[in-house]
């Protein structure tokens, strides 16, 4: 059991020491330790086929939180993304029953739609100095509106068949087995979590977060990494809208409502810092995966209703202010613990 | 750049005028494009609607979907989970006390209430999942998308489990049976038939509905358009808001009509058990009391002080009660297999017998229209 | 979001120059273009459709957001002072909620009604205090970012408002409970809620030394603290006061109806953030005044009121109020330009 490794004594040397302090490693202790009493209370929560739909159910927020951790480690944030997956799933459903294009097309066309919605948010904040904050505010209400003024809320229903095969099918179409979607939120964070630690273009982001000012100077080109991040925020949540249509076969203008707020909570349990320069996508899968169990086994241990959210809650406010803690312990505490 | 970016708003707002002129209408705002069934004319004079006396004349074959190797539970001890469109209105927690009436005769059956806060699709396909894997017996839903509930209700008869329906349909495919709480176009009827017997054949009205795409509410507003245009062709149709199901929406939205047509408005429909209180809430507070007929879709309990102070002369609706009651009688019926497709009735406990209807409905029965005189005697 | 916080105190830079000249220098500021663009709009639909200008009309649309605006004086303090809540729309339905239950569970019991109404009044405020100084104490004391704890502050008492009061709504509320439905000297108690508290508030902000404090905390903190203000003290009130400025919120929406429904009106946390940006509050901190914001709230509800009149599909309505957001925010930006280029 990957427990024990807690118990390991801290002197074997400085490295394991600040493995044992990271955010990423409490996270996961916490979710370890969540997960296995969760799974004292319910024989049905830890199974595969649980882990693996709750896995489904999670896609969209996944995708959505890949981009938004880049987006607040430059300091940003994107309240957006929810109103852009409605405007995009209105326009997957308008462009192929009412403008008549081919589904395949209109998938297309639905992804350059959120390319260009993120692009909009990323030129403004780039170009006008526009806080992000009140941007994608801005478009939060714009994008929902337009998905409302286009669609006038009708529905779009009665895809083909092959069109579910991504959001209710597993892998390979076998009977049991891993969820379509959840194989590309997998791929997309390996992508996404390489390129942040291991790139020119991640370093640049968190040296936006750290200095925007003294990054401009020392050559990054800022102006370009935002347009990029955003933009990306905007295709994921066009591919969120994609694969939930697909999952609930029907379209509607009211879709991704509250997805920006779900995906920055995971982002910041993951130990992103809000004010930007530090945060992993390890992280935020971590928290990802944390609330989203979390809901799930509180459910099926008997709690009823929204009331799951109240630990969500508690564990978002909880986690920042153990890190907070751990990283930078109040004085009384270090001399308690020098002295000891 | 200014302009770059003005061009840019440009673009957006084009983006919007395409969608706007695309949206043409051919029903009134807020109705479906649905066939329509309207009723016979009530000759001048209102009577509580009669929906189950016209029947079709030949029934229309099963066409709900079937649980899959459901383990025979005749008799057995099960358990069903309730899942709502959402908890805390006082309608579904009307609802859910009837279930667990029914629950508490039948006495080998437990119904878990559950449900999201708010209308929302993905967070009660959320729930339905999460009782899928905990394994319940049972499924009692109302739907708040008929085809987005589709796949996770066929999950669940997948599993086995049993599914049925009340108040707000699915796909027949994705469900068993649904508890039909009484035809649209007996509702339609009733209502507009209320209006007319209060403010005359040629009475201006507004609609204030949830949201213009809500299926029950398109559903009551086409076959009400249906039904005026055969019986009252005088009837002067407004105007149609939204409000959602929230109450001060509701409120300011009906303040609005009552100002924009200020004298012309004769009447105005609330859609919803929230719209309905406060729209009269709204022509209390303006004074307009006798002047504006409020007729709507409601429970007693929030209606009665306008009931007894004579603001509201009718309000119209089925037993919620009764419904759930229903619902769960059905259930267990299913699950004992003592009602299989092609049955033309059930068995409902207190209710008697129910009538099947439309291939897989069972039909509650007419609509209720609660006065000044039986009001006081229902508490939900 | 950044650190960098360099903006110019709006409230402060206000070099005299006579009378004409403060006049230009309001219609040119936010509150100014604001009011400007209130007026032209009733006067453009009241000459379409002229019961727009009729006396009821006007007093709807003015009293309707009322409960926006108030609501908005909190967040705006909150926002000058550089940080943000995003749990008011949770907040209200708990609030609420609360009040009702007292209203109706005293007034069973037997209480005087008189009594019972005014615990019911005072309630939601002293509730929307505890919760402030919760909100303010994980932010000031424990350095928590204002965004995570107020995000987690709404799920806890989304979440908590259904696990106690299962939902339920609230009617038989007491004799003379619904003060939000009264006309005083014939118009409606709400409007005096928004105005004399968004004076108070602005004069507040402006004059007492705790208020400017303020918009130095928003303005740079560091030098705030240097210059021997209490940062810590100043955004714990801010919260606190916030969090009053949600309970009045509550109670005008408590007591408009004859039923509390006890769920607040859904998004009305982004509403409530939208009045104050509007109204010219930088999220950055610092600087911006609360007249802008109750004008903001007005507006917004004289578009809504408009859209129904000249027959436009209220499916437009977010979508302009989003282009509303942008627009005044370049026009914002716009402007500063060319201050600064002066």
């Amino acid at each position: 059991m990957t427990v024990s490794s807690n118990e390991a004594p801290a002197q074997s040397g400085f490295s394991l020491r600040a493995l044992l302090i990271r955010q990423e490693f409490i996270l996961f202790v916490i979710t370890i330790v969540g997960v296995l009493l969760l799974a004292t209370q319910s024989d049905k929560f830890l199974t595969v086929d649980n882990i693996l739909n709750q896995g489904r159910l999670v896609t969209e927020v996944a995708l959505v939180a890949l981009p938004m951790t880049l987006i607040i480690i430059t300091g940003g944030i994107d309240l957006s993304v929810g109103s852009i997956m409605g405007v995009c799933a209105i326009v997957l459903g308008y462009s192929w029953k009412n403008l008549g294009f081919p589904l395949e097309l209109a998938i297309a066309f639905t992804l350059v739609v959120g390319l260009v919605a993120g692009l909009l948010n990323g030129l403004f904040i780039v170009r006008l100095g526009l806080p992000p904050l009140i941007m994608t505010l801005a478009t939060f209400a714009l994008y929902r509106g337009l998905a409302e003024g286009i669609s006038q809320a009708r529905s779009v229903r009665g895809y083909p068949d092959w069109f579910f095969e991504m959001g209710q099918k597993n892998f390979m179409s076998y009977e049991k087995g891993v969820p379509n979607q959840l194989i590309i939120v997998v791929i997309a964070a390996v992508i996404v979590g390489i390129i942040l630690a291991r790139t020119p273009f991640g370093r640049g982001l968190y040296a936006i977060g750290n200095n925007e000012m003294g990054a401009r100077f020392s050559g990054i080109p800022v102006f370009l990494y935002k347009l990029v991040i955003y933009s990306f925020s905007g295709f994921m949540a066009g591919m969120a809208a994609w694969i939930y249509v697909s999952r609930v076969s029907t379209t509607r203008s009211d879709m991704g409502t509250g997805l920006e707020l779900d995906a920055i909570a995971a982002v910041v349990i993951g130990g992103t810092s809000i004010f930007g320069g530090s945060g992993t996508i390890i992280g935020t899968v971590i928290g990802l995966i944390l609330i989203q169990l979390l809901k799930n086994g509180l459910a099926l241990s008997g709690v009823k209703g929204d009331s799951t959210t109240i630990v969500v809650g508690l564990v978002l406010i909880l986690a920042i202010v153990l890190n907070n803690f751990i990283q930078n312990p109040p004085e009384w505490f270090k001399r308690r613990f020098a002295s000891s | 750049m200014a302009k770059k970016i003005f061009a840019l708003v440009l673009v957006v707002m084009l983006l919007g005028v395409v969608g706007m002129v695309s949206a043409q209408e051919t029903r009134w705002d807020g109705a479906d494009d649905l066939p329509v069934n309207p009723l016979e004319c009530a000759n001048g004079e209102a009577a509580p609607a009669d929906a189950a006396a016209t029947e079709a004349p030949e029934a229309p074959a099963y066409d709900g979907g079937m649980a899959v190797n459901a383990p025979d539970l005749t008799g057995a001890e099960i358990t069903v989970v309730d899942i709502p469109k959402l908890v805390g209105i006082g309608y579904f927690n009307a609802t859910a006390q009837g279930t667990q009436e029914a629950a508490a005769e039948l006495g080998n059956v437990t119904v878990i209430n559950d449900g999201p806060t708010e209308a929302n699709i993905d967070d009660q396909i959320t729930f339905i999942d999460n009782y899928i894997t905990q394994g319940v017996n049972g499924v009692l839903f109302a739907a708040n998308d008929p085809v987005a509930i589709a796949p996770v209700l066929q999950k669940a008869l997948e599993a086995g489990i049993h599914v049925v329906g009340y108040d707000a349909n699915a796909q027949p495919d994705a469900r068993e049976w649904f508890v039909n709480q009484a035809e649209f176009n007996g509702i339609a009827k009733a209502l507009i038939d209320s209006l007319v017997t209060e403010k005359g054949d040629s009475a201006a009205f507004g609609i204030v509905t949830s949201t213009f795409t809500t299926p029950n509410q398109s559903r009551w507003i086409s076959e009400m358009w249906a039904y005026a245009g055969k019986c009252y062709p005088n009837l002067k149709w407004l105007e149609t808001v939204e409000a959602q199901e929230d109450s001060k929406l509701s409120f300011d939205q009906a303040n609005t009509l009552l100002n924009k047509y200020g004298e012309e408005i004769q009447g105005l429909f609330g859609m919803t058990s929230v719209a309905t209180p406060n729209s009269a809430d709204a022509v209390t507070q303006a004074g307009l009391c006798g002047k504006v007929a409020v007729i709507g879709l409601a429970t007693p309990n929030p209606m009665k002080p306008f009931v007894e102070s004579d603001c509201v002369k009718s309000v119209v609706l089925w037993n919620p009660v009764d419904l759930g009651y229903a619902a769960v009688y059905v259930m267990r019926a299913v699950v004992d297999g003592t009602f299989k497709p092609g049955d033309t009735e059930v068995s409902a406990g207190r209710l008697g017998m129910l009538q099947v209807v439309n291939g897989s409905e069972v039909l509650l029965g007419p609509a209720f229209v609660f006065n000044k005189e039986n009001i006081g005697g229902f508490d939900f | 979001m950044t650190a960098s916080t360099h903006s110019n105190s709006g409230a402060a830079s206000k070099k005299d120059g006579g009378f004409l000249s403060s006049l230009r220098g309001f219609f040119g500021s936010q509150e100014g273009i604001l009011l400007i663009v209130i007026i032209v709009l009733m006067v453009a639909v009241g000459t379409s459709n002229p019961r727009f200008l009729s006396q009821t009309n006007l007093k709807d649309v003015f009293a309707a957001n009322a409960y926006i605006a108030v609501a908005a004086l909190g967040v705006s303090m909150v926002i000058i002072s550089g940080n943000i809540d995003i749990s008011s729309g949770a907040l209200v339905g708990v609030l609420i909620t609360l009040s009702g239950n007292l209203a109706v569970g005293l007034a069973d019991a037997g209480w005087p009604l008189m009594l019972v109404n005014i615990i019911a009044w005072v309630a939601p405020l002293i509730g929307g205090m505890v919760i402030g100084a919760v909100n303010g104490f994980f932010v000031a004391y424990l350095r928590i970012p204002a965004i995570v704890v107020t995000l987690g502050m709404f799920s806890i008492l989304k979440g908590g408002l259904i696990l106690v009061a299962g939902g339920n709504t609230i009617y038989n509320l007491p004799e003379g409970y619904t003060i939000a439905q009264q006309d005083w000297l014939g118009i409606p108690s709400t409007i005096y809620f928004m105005v004399i508290l968004t004076i108070v508030v602005f004069l507040w902000l402006r004059y007492s030394a705790t208020g400017r404090s303020i918009y130095a905390v928003g303005g740079n903190a560091e030098a705030a603290r240097l210059s021997g203000i209490n940062t810590r003290r100043v955004i714990m009130i801010t919260f606190i006061l916030n969090g009053l400025m949600v309970g009045i919120c509550s109670l005008m929406l408590a007591t408009q109806f004859n039923q509390i429904q006890a769920t607040a009106p859904p998004g009305l946390e982004m509403f409530v953030i939208t009045a104050a940006v509007v109204g010219g509050v930088s999220i950055l901190g610092g600087t911006g005044t609360v007249l802008g914001s109750t004008l903001a709230a007005i507006l917004v509800k004289t578009i809504g009121s408009a859209m129904v009149f000249i027959n436009v599909s209220p499916y437009w309505l977010k979508a302009v109020q989003g282009t509303l957001i942008l627009v005044t925010v370049l026009v914002d930006v716009l402007r500063r330009r060319r201050q600064s280029r002066q």
